[in-house]
C-alpha cells in the first residue's frame, strides 16, 4: 500500500473534511435537538439544544395509536424485512448458481434480462401487480408483502450472487461431484459456505431496502394492521402536523433501528454498493 | 550526470513496531549495477522505495549524490522507477507512456518527441508507438516500463524485480538486455530481486539482505567463494551448499575434520589459521558441489568421503548426484533426519551411477568452508 | 452433469410474474381506459393526448428531468471530490465516510420529514438566517412555486452524495497503487495527475454511477412526497408522484399507466445509454 506523507496539507485536508462532515451531520442534530424539546421551546428557540431535554416526546410518540402507531409497525417491518430477506437469499443464491455456472449463451441472456429487471421501474409494474394481488386477497397481509418483496428484489439479489459466484473456482464443486456428491449436495454443502461474503451483503443491502421501502408499502398495506415504519411514519406525521417537536421525535424513533443497524454493518453495506461498480 | 547512493544507518520501523530495514550502511559507487538480494520479506523492497520517496525513513540518512533526500518528494529526487507490474498508464499509447514523465515536467514537445523517439529505438519499440498496454506482450510492456525510465535521464535507475513477472526463456533474454543496457548508459542502477541468479549474472556488486539486516556485500564472485556467513553461502550458488556438522581435531601438527566416522585431512584452506582455535570443537562444513567429484582410484589417500547414491539428476552437460553421507546435519535445514546428511556433487553427465550404489567422493579440500555453529559466521 | 435450470426457476418465476409479465400489462393499461374495475377499454393514443394537453402532467415531465438533470451532475461531483478527499492517508477517513454515507441508509420518507421542518417557515434555515442577521433571505421555501423542486434538489444531493462517494472510493481502489506511485516518481503534480491519469481511469466508474444516481433521480418518490406531497401547486409534482395519485388517488389506472410507461421509457434510454458509453470506453482502453 502507498503509504503517502501525512503533511501540513493532509492536516488541512483532513480539518476541512471533519467541518464538511459535521456540518453535513447538522439535520441529525436538529433532529434530536427537536425532539427533545417542549412545543413552546420549538417556537423560541429550537436551533440550542434544550437545557432539560423533554423526554415525554418519545413516550408520547410511542404511544400513540391508531394508523400511526409505531410499535405495531416496528413489529411488522422487522417480520417482512427477515423473511423477505431470508426467501430472498435462499431463493436468489440458488437461481444464480445455475446461471453462472452454467456456460453459454442462454444464462448470458437470462443474466442480462435480470438485469434490465433491476433497471425497470416499479411503476409501471405496481399497477397490475395490485389489481392481481387484491384479487388473489394478498394485499394488506404479510403473505403478500412479503411474496411482493421477494418478486421485486429477486433481480438484485440474484445480479449480486451471480457475480460473486463466477468469480469462485469450480475447483471445490469439482472435487465434490469426483467424490459423488449430487448437485443439491454439493450446494449445501461446499457452495453455500464459500458464499458467506456475499450472503452477508446481500443480506445487509436487501434488508436496507425493504426496510425502508415506501412506496410499495404505502400501497399494499395502507391502512391495514400490518403497515410497516414507513407508512405509519406518514400517518403520524399527517396527524401530529406542526408539531415538529412531536414528529421528529417519531422519526427518531423510527430511524433509530436502522442507524443502529448501519453502525453495526456499515461495512457490508458500502462494500454492497461497490459491488453495484462491477455490474 | 549519474550520481552516487549512500545509506548511511538507515532504519525503517513501521508504526506496528515491525523492523523492515535496520542498521543499512551502504554506498553504490555511481554508474555501478548493485543488485540487492535476499527473500521476500528481507527489506530490500522497502530500501528501494525508500530511496524513491515512496516510503518514510525512520532513521539514518539517503544521500543521492551530495544530496540528502529523507525529505524530498520522489519527483525532486531525480531518480526513475521501474515497477514490479510495470504501471503502465492503460488508457495511453507507448508514446504517451513514454512521454509523460517529460511531459508533466513542461519539456517541450519537440524535445519530448525527440527523447522519446530515441529511447523507442533503442528498445526497439518503434513500431509499437501507437498500442495501448493492453495490447502488448509481457517483454514489450516490461520495455515500455524500461523506456519510461530511461527517457527521463535521471540520475539513478531503481528497478523493483523487473523480471519476475517473465518466462524463463524471456527472463534469461532480458537479464542480458538490462545488463548491456546499464552499461551503454553507464547510469547507475539499484536493482532489487530475490533470484540469486539475476544477482550472480548482473551485479557489479551484490548486496545480501535478511531481515532488514545487510549480511555482505561485494562482487558476486567475491560473496560466492568467501561468504560471511551460512545465510549468504546458503542462498548464493546453485545448487545449494550442502552443510555437514564436523569436529576439528589435531592429528600431529595437521588439521583434521572428522565427519561422523570419516576423516577429512584439512590441507592448503584459507581457514587454517583460525581453525586452531576450534580444536575439539564443532563446526559446520560447506561444501560446494563443484568440490566434489567422483573419486577414481589413482589417489588412494586423498581426502574422500564415502556414501550411498540417493538421487541422480541429469543435466545434459553435467549431472548432480545425490549422495547419502553417515554424518550428522543441521538439524532442521537438511531433511530433519539426524544421521543421515546428503551431499550434492557435480559429476561427469556420462558416469554411470545407480540409486543406491556405494560411491566415493574426492573432496577438494581446499575450498571447503568452515562456519561457526553458534554464530553461523566463517571462520576465516 | 450441469447445473439444471430447476434451480433456477423460481427466480426465473419471480422475474416474470413482478416484472416482465405486470410491466407488459402495465403498458399495455397505458393505451387504455381503465379504472380498476370492470373491463379496459382500448383506447389509443387517447392517454397521451391527454398528457401532452394537461399542464400538471407536462409540468410534471419537465420536473422529473429538472431534478434528475440537476441531482446527477451535483451529487457526483460532490461524491467525486469526497472520494478523493478521504480515498488516501487523512486519518478520521473511515469515520468520515459513515458520516457521509449514513444518509443513504436511512429510510428517504424519514429524511424528507427531517429537512421538511429545516425548511419550514418557522424552520431551523429560516431561524437560522434571522439569528445572523439575514432576515431577508428567508422565505418559504417549499410553500413557494418557484423554490419548492430546488429544496428538493438539495435534500436529494444530501442523503446521495454518500452513495456516489461510495462508488468512487471503489473505482479509485480499482487503480493500482503501483500506477499511483509511478505518477509520483514520474514528477506529475496533483492536478496533472488527476486530469490525465487519474480521472480517465475512473471513466467507467463515472459511468456507472452516474446511471445510478440518474435511475435514482428520475425515479425520487418518497421525499418529494414527505416534504411538499407534490405542491405547492403542483410546482413540485413528478412523474413518479403523478403516477401514485392518478393511478390510487384518482383512479385514472390507465392514464397513470401511461405516465408509469413514459418513465419507464426515460429510465430504458439511460439504461441504453450506459451500455453504449461503457461498450466505448472499453474499446478505447
Amino acid at each position: 500500500m502507498a503509504r503517502s506523507r501525512y503533511r501540513r496539507t493532509t492536516l488541512l485536508r483532513e480539518l476541512a473534511l471533519i467541518v464538511v462532515a459535521a456540518v453535513f451531520s447538522l439535520p441529525f442534530y436538529l433532529l434530536i435537538a427537536i425532539a427533545l424539546e417542549t412545543t413552546e421551546q420549538t417556537y423560541r428557540a429550537p436551533l440550542s439544544f434544550p437545557l432539560s431535554p423533554h423526554w415525554s416526546n418519545f413516550s408520547q410518540a410511542w404511544n400513540t395509536g391508531g394508523q400511526a402507531a409505531l410499535p405495531r409497525s416496528l413489529e411488522s417491518s422487522l417480520i417482512i424485512t427477515i423473511s423477505s430477506v431470508a426467501a430472498l437469499i435462499a431463493l436468489g443464491s440458488l437461481c444464480a448458481y445455475a446461471i453462472a455456472r452454467r456456460r453459454g449463451r442462454l444464462s448470458d441472456l437470462v443474466y442480462i434480462l435480470f438485469v434490465l429487471g433491476i433497471i425497470l421501474p416499479v411503476q409501471l409494474a405496481i399497477i397490475p401487480l395490485f389489481v392481481v394481488m387484491l384479487h388473489l386477497g394478498l394485499v394488506g397481509n404479510y403473505a403478500g408483502m412479503i411474496l411482493l418483496n421477494v418478486g421485486l428484489l429477486m433481480p438484485l439479489t440474484v445480479f449480486l450472487y451471480t457475480g460473486f459466484i463466477r468469480t469462485l473456482p469450480r475447483d471445490y464443486e469439482e472435487a465434490a461431484r469426483v467424490d459423488g456428491a449430487g448437485i443439491l449436495r454439493t450446494y449445501s454443502r461446499v457452495v453455500m459456505p464459500l458464499l458467506r461474503p456475499i450472503t452477508g451483503t446481500v443480506a445487509v443491502v436487501v434488508g436496507f431496502i425493504v426496510w425502508n421501502q415506501f412506496f410499495e408499502a404505502l400501497i399494499f398495506l395502507e391502512g391495514s394492521r400490518y403497515q410497516t415504519l414507513p407508512v405509519s411514519l406518514y400517518s403520524f406525521a399527517g396527524d401530529y402536523v406542526a408539531r415538529w417537536n412531536l414528529i421528529l421525535a417519531g422519526v427518531a424513533i423510527a430511524i433509530a433501528p436502522i442507524l443502529a443497524f448501519y453502525l453495526f454493518a456499515q461495512h457490508q453495506l458500502i462494500r454492497g454498493f461497490s459491488a453495484g461498480l462491477k455490474g | 550526470m549519474t550520481a552516487a547512493v549512500t545509506f548511511s544507518d538507515v532504519r525503517k520501523v513501521y508504526p506496528d513496531g515491525t523492523r523492515a530495514v535496520t542498521d543499512l550502511d551502504l554506498r553504490i559507487e555511481p554508474a555501478e549495477l548493485m543488485v540487492i538480494v535476499g527473500p521476500s520479506g528481507c527489506g530490500k523492497t522497502t530500501t528501494l522505495r525508500m530511496t524513491a520517496g515512496l516510503e518514510e525513513i525512520s532513521e539514518g540518512e539517503i544521500r543521492i549524490g551530495d544530496r540528502v533526500v529523507n525529505t524530498l518528494d520522489p519527483r525532486e529526487r531525480d531518480v526513475a522507477m521501474v515497477f514490479q507490474n510495470y504501471a503502465l498508464y492503460p488508457h495511453m499509447s507507448v508514446f504517451d507512456n513514454l512521454a509523460f514523465p517529460l511531459y508533466a515536467r513542461g519539456i517541450s514537445k519537440t524535445e519530448i518527441r525527440r527523447r522519446v523517439e530515441r529511447t523507442a529505438r533503442l528498445l526497439e519499440l518503434d513500431g509499437l508507438l501507437k498500442r495501448k498496454p493492453r495490447a502488448l506482450s509481457g517483454g514489450q510492456r516490461q520495455r515500455v516500463a524500461m523506456g519510461r525510465a530511461i527517457v527521463r535521464e535521471p540520475q539513478v535507475f531503481l528497478m523493483d524485480e523487473p523480471l519476475s513477472n517473465l518466462d524463463a526463456r524471456l527472463r534469461s533474454d532480458m537479464r542480458a538486455e538490462i545488463t548491456s543496457l546499464q552499461r551503454e548508459l553507464g547510469v547507475t542502477m539499484m536493482y532489487v530481486t530475490h533470484d540469486q541468479l539475476e544477482a550472480m549474472t548482473m551485479g557489479t556488486r551484490i548486496a545480501v539482505l535478511r531481515d532488514g539486516l545487510l549480511q555482505q556485500c561485494g562482487p558476486p564472485q567475491a560473496l560466492y567463494d568467501a561468504p560471511d556467513n551460512l545465510f549468504v553461502a546458503t542462498f548464493l550458488g546453485s545448487p545449494v551448499m550442502s552443510l555437514l556438522r564436523g569436529r576439528i581435531e589435531r592429528e600431529r601438527n595437521a588439521l583434521v575434520c572428522m565427519l561422523g566416522g570419516q576423516r577429512l585431512p584439512v590441507e592448503g584452506n584459507p581457514s587454517m589459521p583460525a581453525l586452531n582455535s576450534y580444536v575439539d570443537r564443532e563446526v559446520v562444513v560447506g561444501l560446494r558441489s563443484e568440490h566434489l567429484s567422483q573419486a577414481d582410484g589413482t589417489v588412494l589417500n586423498g581426502p574422500q568421503l564415502r556414501g550411498l547414491v540417493r538421487l541422480t539428476e541429469l543435466l545434459g552437460a553435467e549431472q548432480l548426484v545425490r549422495v547419502d553421507l553417515p554424518v550428522a546435519t543441521l538439524t532442521g535445514e537438511t531433511h530433519g533426519r539426524s544421521e543421515v546428511a546428503e551431499v550434492t556433487a557435480r559429476l561427469d553427465a556420462h558416469a554411470h551411477m545407480a540409486v543406491g550404489e556405494l560411491i566415493d567422493l574426492s573432496v577438494n579440500t581446499a575450498h571447503i568452508h568452515f562456519f561457526d555453529p553458534t554464530t553461523t559466521r566463517a571462520i576465516h | 452433469m450441469q447445473v439444471p435450470w430447476l434451480l433456477a426457476l423460481p427466480g426465473l418465476l419471480a422475474l416474470l410474474c413482478f416484472h416482465f409479465l405486470p410491466a407488459g400489462f402495465g403498458g399495455y393499461y397505458a393505451f387504455t381506459s381503465w379504472n380498476g374495475l370492470g373491463n379496459a377499454t382500448w383506447v389509443g393514443l387517447k392517454n397521451f393526448r391527454a398528457i401532452a394537453n394537461d399542464p400538471i402532467a407536462r409540468g410534471a415531465l419537465w420536473h422529473t428531468l429538472e431534478l434528475a438533470g440537476c441531482f446527477v451532475v451535483l451529487v457526483n461531483l460532490i461524491g467525486l471530490a469526497l472520494a478523493f478527499g478521504l480515498n488516501r492517508t487523512v486519518k478520521t477517513r473511515h469515520l468520515l465516510r459513515s458520516v457521509f454515507f449514513a444518509p443513504v441508509a436511512v429510510s428517504p420518507l424519514a429524511i424528507g420529514f427531517i429537512w421538511q421542518w429545516i425548511f419550514d417557515n418557522q424552520g431551523a434555515l429560516n431561524r437560522a438566517l434571522g439569528d445572523v442577521g439575514l432576515k431577508s433571505l428567508e422565505r418559504s421555501w417549499l410553500g413557494d412555486p418557484s423554490t419548492a423542486l430546488w429544496t428538493i434538489l438539495v435534500v436529494l444531493v444530501w442523503q446521495y452524495s454518500g452513495l456516489a462517494m461510495v462508488l468512487y472510493l471503489a473505482g479509485l481502489q480499482g487503480i493500482s497503487d503501483e500506477i499511483y506511485e509511478a505518477t509520483l516518481v514520474d514528477g506529475a503534480s496533483g492536478w496533472l495527475r488527476l486530469r490525465k491519469v487519474m480521472l480517465p481511469l475512473l471513466a467507467p466508474a463515472v459511468t456507472v454511477s452516474a446511471t445510478i444516481t440518474l435511475v435514482i433521480g428520475l425515479r425520487v418518490f418518497d421525499q418529494i412526497l414527505a416534504l411538499t406531497g407534490g405542491g405547492p401547486v403542483a410546482a413540485s409534482e413528478t412523474l413518479a408522484t403523478q403516477v401514485y395519485k392518478q393511478t390510487f388517488y384518482l383512479g385514472r389506472y390507465g392514464y397513470g399507466a401511461a405516465l408509469a410507461l413514459i418513465l419507464a421509457a426515460l429510465i430504458a434510454a439511460v439504461a441504453i445509454g450506459q451500455l453504449t458509453l461503457l461498450r466505448m470506453h472499453e474499446q478505447r482502453l
